[in-house]
């Protein structure tokens, strides 16, 4: 796992993957709180699966 | 003579470097890092009031100004293009672009912070008012004080910009703060998200 904040370039990735991830469940959220849950649950994972097992 | 004076060393001795990475680098990490456990010990304030003890949120007969802090969250966002912009322009030895973008950020931060003093005065409730006022308050506020430190890196780097400080081979003095602004919209995406929105 790598430092999202190494760089400037990074952490401005980082931030455009941060407003997308949160802008994905809330849209999820406001159609449906259990659709804002499993979109949380399903992106989380996907996150932690990227970055823990596809990146090392 | 010469040889020995040209190997003499004045001031302080040099750092020894056991790092990769560069220590002023390291140096904005552990910040942010303990950042992050600073906001996140607020937002278990927050989730514990919200969630443990299943209070309505917002209360009853209280509104958040969401299309306000929504447009104040575009300002922001619009600020990390711009900070952006300005180191990529300075990689570039472009000076004209790094000062307007160091400018355009400063001028949008501002807006932000007087955006949000405005919204204090207007929302309608106080910190004293519960916790529900106390988390919104603490929360909004700790970002606030962040936006305003980022505002003061950035303001030196602005000046150290209009003096000719910067090349693309040196730009450390942009890319730091540019790492902790990013790091500050982050965290308003997080706050936004979850006070306002959810």
């Amino acid at each position: 796992m790598q430092n999202p904040f190494r760089s400037e370039a990074e952490a401005f990735r980082f931030l455009i993957r941060t407003i997308v991830y949160f802008a994905v469940i809330a849209v999820a959220a406001l159609i449906s709180t259990w659709l804002g849950v499993a979109v949380f649950v399903v992106a989380t994972s996907g996150i932690v699966w990227w970055l823990f097992f596809r990146v090392a | 003579m010469a040889a020995h004076a040209g190997a003499e060393h004045h001031g302080p001795p040099i750092a020894n470097q056991s790092s990769r990475v560069d220590s002023r680098v390291l140096g904005m990490f552990l910040f942010i890092a303990s950042e992050i456990m600073l906001f996140g010990a607020f937002f278990t304030a927050y989730f514990f009031v919200r969630v443990a003890n299943g209070i309505e949120w917002p209360p009853e007969g209280l509104h958040l100004p969401v299309f306000v802090a929504g447009v104040n969250t575009c300002i922001l966002v619009t600020s990390s293009f711009t900070v952006h912009w300005a180191l990529q322009s300075i990689k570039r030895d472009n000076r004209v672009g790094m000062q307007a973008g160091l400018v355009l950020t400063l001028a949008l931060g501002f807006v932000f912070l007087l955006t949000q003093a405005r919204e204090y005065s207007r929302v309608g409730f106080a910190p004293s008012d519960g916790a529900f006022g106390t988390i919104f308050y603490g929360l909004t506020g700790l970002h606030g004080a962040h936006v305003f430190v980022g505002l003061m890196l950035l303001t030196f780097a602005t000046i150290r910009a209009f003096r000719g400080h910067y090349s693309a081979a040196h730009h450390h003095g942009v890319e730091i703060p540019g790492i902790y602004w990013h790091f500050v919209d982050v965290m308003w995406i997080v706050v936004y998200t979850t006070i306002y929105i959810l």
